[in-house]
């Protein structure tokens, strides 16, 4: 079974609105409709985290839903891509400095690709989507590669022992 | 009594476009109580409306309320701010919103449409909704500059006019959009595995209606005549555009998806009376004025009635602005109107309420 080629061939999207408009979400809802046809790339919309490759997200993060996006995140399979959909998932936008966002989904996790607009075109998600699959791929290579340390382990500590150097720990004896 | 499952739905879901969460209470498959959570996207949008943006910025800030009815939105505040600033806008500049306002509406309730169908099990009926919902994108897209979050509406008027080759083309498509509407209703009307899943499920009745203040097309599918269009004439003149109520009396699924497909057209007519009588003036009133006093204004979205009010203090920045949104209104029928359906119904019901979070929790 040659799961990194299926994976190549057939990468599946989750969603996650982070708090933003819907524009954005909507976008995405057009590339999956017959004019821009995401799947002809075969990707399907999936809503689960664990079957996912493709994480895309929109919106500024809001408070509440912060913990959510980084749980979702954390149950994806590695290899994992992170799209940020729009000027407000990348950085903040005009919600940036609002009392409940943060400004940016990547304060929180890691971002690949950032596709810009507001709201972004479908094109620019497919664009976007495109470029994180050779992403995906690479990031397949670099964890199927063989991992050999290039660095020498460290002979000799030099750090100063500062159990050493601090006062002894045994308590004084009371007078 | 037989054992009570609870089942959480959301935050994150395949059904949902935006975090919502739903905790069910379920008797074998049957709902008996509901808990909605709907305020995961509060960003404080009034705060900052207030206190970082100056006035004639304020209108494109809201429009980032949500991303579906943003010229709503807009429109909304723009007609709130002349209030405040006491200016009477150009007539063609009216028109216009209302031509942006019904193509808006289109392309919001089709999507609604094809959620719904997505949620029932008719994938294929999604993919084909969708397929022609693509037109009213385009339409706003040669309009309004953009494909979403148009900021056609200014503080004083409307951004952009309409040149006579898009107005020809808005003409055109609608007339090649009309046979694709009459195939979509004809099967959202008749076919008969849809209606398994959408005929008499979700109802709620027209007093029950009445008692929780349900607005949008989730009244006017119950009964309910209530619709901003036809109760306020000073700021757009719809009635005058040829609008007509749409009612229906079941107030299930169907009976929304049926308003929504009705309305389709009385927005397709009120379009083509806009384009063939439009007015020639200017598009902008100039002011020199601050905001000053406090006002009030509903606005029909399409989702339901919109409400804005806004305070002055003869400065840039507004001392107080406030927004309730249409689904805001909804929600406590819509804990409501899933009491004794199934739980395999809930995501249909979900999206055919066209619930709008983000304009919500603002």
């Amino acid at each position: 079974m040659k799961l990194a080629t299926y994976r190549k061939k057939s990468p599946w999207i989750l969603h996650y609105n982070a708090g933003g408009c819907n524009g954005c979400d909507i976008e995405i809802l057009a590339c999956l409709a017959p004019k821009y046809d995401i799947e002809r790339f075969g990707m399907i919309n999936t809503g689960n985290p664990k079957q996912s490759d493709i994480l895309l997200v929109t919106g500024p993060v809001t408070k509440r839903s912060r913990e959510r996006l980084v749980e979702i995140y954390a149950q994806m399979p590695e290899p994992k891509v992170v799209v940020a959909c729009g000027a407000c998932a990348s950085t903040g936008g005009v919600f940036r400095g609002m009392y409940n966002c943060e400004g940016g989904v990547d304060q929180f996790i890691p971002v690949d690709v950032y596709v810009c607009g507001c709201g972004t075109r479908p094109e620019q998600i497919i664009d976007g989507v495109v470029q994180a699959l050779a992403i995906l791929e690479q990031k397949n290579k670099d964890m199927e590669a063989s991992v050999r340390l290039n660095t020498q382990p460290i002979a000799e500590d030099e750090q100063l022992n500062r159990r050493h150097v601090a006062a002894s720990i045994t308590p004084t004896p009371t007078v | 009594m037989a054992q009570q499952y609870e089942i959480p739905v959301g935050a994150q879901h395949i059904s949902l476009l935006e975090p919502l969460h739903f905790k069910f209470t379920t008797e074998n498959e049957k709902i008996v109580h509901t808990d909605a959570n709907v305020y995961y996207v509060h960003r404080g949008i009034e705060k900052a409306c207030c206190t970082k943006f100056k006035f004639r910025q304020v209108s494109f800030v809201v429009g980032r309320v949500c991303g579906l009815c943003s010229i709503s939105h807009t429109t909304a505040y723009s007609q709130v701010a002349e209030k405040l600033l006491k200016i009477e806008i150009p007539k063609r500049a009216k028109y216009l919103r209302m031509l942006v306002i019904e193509l808006d509406r289109i392309h919001s309730h089709l999507l609604c449409l094809s959620h719904v169908a997505e949620n029932s099990g008719f994938e294929a009926l999604f993919m084909k909704t969708m397929q022609y919902r693509e037109f009213s994108m385009e339409l706003l897209e040669a309009i309004c500059g953009n494909r979403i979050q148009y900021d056609f509406s200014i503080v004083g008027g409307v951004a952009r006019d309409l040149k006579p080759e898009v107005a020809n083309q808005v003409l055109r498509r609608l007339d090649h959009f009309m046979p694709q509407l009459e195939e979509l209703a004809d099967i959202f009307r008749n076919n008969w595995t849809l209606s398994l899943k959408n005929k008499g499920v979700g109802a709620i009745s027209r007093e029950t209606a009445l008692r929780l203040n349900v607005v949008g097309p989730f009244a006017r599918a119950a009964g309910l005549a209530v619709d901003v269009r036809n109760e306020t004439e000073d700021l757009l003149p719809w009635k005058e555009a040829g609008f007509e109520m749409v009612t229906e009396t079941s107030g299930d699924v169907y009976a929304r998806n049926m308003v929504r497909i009705r309305e389709l057209y009385v927005s397709i007519s009120i379009i083509r009376n806009i384009i063939n009588g439009l007015p020639e003036t200017p598009i902008v009133t100039e002011t020199k004025a601050f905001p000053d006093g406090e006002a009030v204004v509903r606005l029909e979205a399409p989702r339901g009635e919109l409400f804005y009010y806004a305070k002055g203090n003869k400065t840039q920045v507004l001392e107080r602005l406030k927004i309730k949104a249409p689904t805001f209104s909804n929600v406590a029928a819509m804990v409501e109107a899933f009491r004794g359906n199934e739980y395999g119904s809930a995501p249909a019901i979900i999206a055919s309420y066209d619930p709008c979070l983000s304009c919500t929790a603002r």
